[in-house]
């Protein structure tokens, strides 16, 4: 029996690093390709700024290279965490650590192209504004990877805390819906603050002056489009630390594995959402800045309304832990 | 391989609690705090009107940062948190590149690090959010748009401290694997040093920066 536990532990191991690996490398490749693609744009329309441009589109991809390294971290210590005495829980929290570290790594390696992409075009526009645009880029891709820093915590959580003594059945599919909320939930809000960073940097390349102004409206905007993502994590830190009662009934197990997967699908929509109604604020405050406060109402009715789907997931999954 | 995740830790039994000190971690930080001594120390002795190398990179650095703080905030709060944020930068640039000696390793590669230091930028970005507005006006930031989102506002606040935090570790942790298992599979002359010149000094840097900016737009949320 205790060989069977190692012998499913090891697969656990090395598909969780797989997976792990494997989707956490698809974004953060996209957004370093976009990012270099628009560099090249922008080098052609203003060669003589090029070693700027190449030295911005290189910090921006060592950004968004961030989201890869955070997987890469979860599969080397999924790969080497080997403990002699392990019990069966263990092969599905490491599962689930490589299944939320994945997923989680997508969408913020993505977005975090975006403003990488938009601040190199904008230095070929603006020269002046070199510094301003590196600065903001710095801090709108940064903000954009909140989410898959949460899969990066959560997927910690799951290898390194000692779930043993919890029973059996139901906690596997708690745990492994802890991973998949927090992963698939981190995916639409970085793609959202990825577009919205993007807009801030090609406001501030539009009018420089305006650059704290915009940088602000870039951070409420980034804000509210997280939501949905800590949504994600809250779903995930109910299933990980609640108290099940033991059963060998296949079916409240389910109900706890659904409401991961509800909370983290629920959660791109409003995501990617509300980062199209924040961008297009954020653009339309650098253009015109005198109509900033009735901007800034329609922003957050809008992502108000645009999020009400991502609360109906989280209604959705609480009834499935709470009441199911 | 066997380094991975190996941390020389001294257990002290104090009233019935075990007080764990991550030594090399410690001794790391201490070795990084020295050597900032000894830099600012070096850039300041014989100042002149004609500066000295150390001297200029000691004066680019520190106009560069009160730039950067004076840019998000205004002029008066940045005089305040400016030399703060100078030491916090030099800190974890010195801190993020002392993992190229052999046998040194960034202190920011044990969680503790950025964790305090992330958690001495929040404390330090509300206590300036509540002289600057008041503790009601405080408080009540708290209940905006809507009075039900107060929970939620609570929550990202704490999360703003787990995110920069988990960014700076994992980044350098990271780093620090990727060269590590590198060197353990090519005893190459030519990767590893590479390696070390990207992820120690570029990335390091960067990060580095990030955090710092971070912790400046933190500051800067609070008080607007």
């Amino acid at each position: 029996m205790t060989d069977d536990i190692q012998y499913w532990i090891k697969v656990a191991q090395y598909t969780g690093a797989s997976v792990s690996m494997g989707l956490g490398a698809i974004g953060a490749a996209i957004g370093e390709g976009h990012t270099a693609a628009t560099a090249n744009m922008a080098i052609s329309r203003n060669p003589e700024r090029g070693g700027e441009i190449f030295k911005n589109m290189l910090v921006g991809q060592a950004v968004a290279e961030s989201a890869a390294i955070f997987s890469l971290v979860i599969a080397m210590v999924l790969l080497f965490s080997g403990e002699p005495l392990m019990k069966p829980i263990t092969i599905w929290a490491f599962l689930g650590a490589g299944l939320c570290m994945g997923f989680g790594a997508i969408g913020s390696g993505i977005g975090a192209g975006y403003p990488g992409a938009s601040a190199c075009e904008g230095m070929a526009r603006q020269p002046e504004a070199g510094r301003r645009l590196t600065t903001a880029m710095l801090i709108g891709s940064a903000v954009s990877q909140t989410t898959s820093i949460y899969a990066l915590v959560i997927a910690l959580i799951l290898i390194f805390f000692d779930f043993s003594n919890m029973p059996f059945a139901p906690t596997w599919a708690a745990l492994l819906g802890a991973g998949l909320s927090t992963g698939i939930a981190a995916f639409g809000p970085a793609i959202g603050e990825g577009l919205v960073a993007a807009a801030c940097c090609e406001g501030i390349a539009r009018n420089p002056s305006s650059a704290t102004e915009v940088t602000n409206i870039m951070l409420l905007g980034q804000a509210v489009t997280e939501t949905t993502g800590i949504y994600g994590l809250l779903v995930s830190f109910i299933l990980l630390f609640k108290s099940f009662v033991p059963t060998d009934a296949l079916a409240p197990a389910f109900a706890l594995l659904s409401a991961g997967i509800c909370m983290g699908l629920g959660a791109i929509g409003p995501g990617i959402g509300e980062g199209f109604t924040a961008k297009s604020t954020v653009s339309w405050i650098a253009r015109n800045s005198s109509s900033r406060a009735e901007l800034v109402r329609t922003m957050l009715v809008g992502q108000a309304v645009s999020e009400s789907t991502g609360i109906y997931s989280f209604v959705i999954a609480l009834i499935l832990i709470f009441v199911i | 391989m066997d380094e991975l995740g190996k941390i020389h830790q001294l257990i002290v039994p104090l009233f019935g609690h075990n007080m764990t000190f991550n030594i090399g971690a410690i001794f790391m930080s201490w070795i990084v705090m020295i050597g900032l001594l000894i830099f600012g120390f070096l850039a300041a002795r014989k100042r002149g009107i004609i500066p000295r190398p150390l001297q200029i990179v000691g004066e680019l650095l520190v106009s560069q940062l009160f730039g950067i703080a004076e840019d998000a905030l205004d002029e008066e709060l940045s005089k305040k948190y400016a030399p703060m944020i100078c030491a916090l930068f030099m800190f974890l640039v010195l801190s993020n590149w002392i993992g190229i000696i052999p046998h040194m390793h960034e202190p920011t590669k044990d969680l503790n690090t950025p964790l305090s230091l992330g958690l001495m930028g929040f404390v330090i970005a509300h206590y300036a959010g509540i002289r600057a507005k008041g503790f009601k006006a405080y408080i009540s930031g708290y209940f905006e748009p809507m009075f039900f989102m107060m929970p939620l506002n609570v929550i990202g606040e704490l999360a703003k401290v787990v995110s920069i935090s988990f960014r700076l570790f994992g980044n350098i942790m990271g780093g620090s694997i990727i060269i590590m298992v590198v060197s353990y599979l090519t005893y190459s002359l030519a990767l590893p040093p590479l390696l070390n010149l990207f992820f120690g000094l570029f990335v390091g840097t960067i990060q580095a920066f990030v955090f710092t900016m971070l912790t400046v737009v933190y500051i800067s949320v609070q008080v607007k």
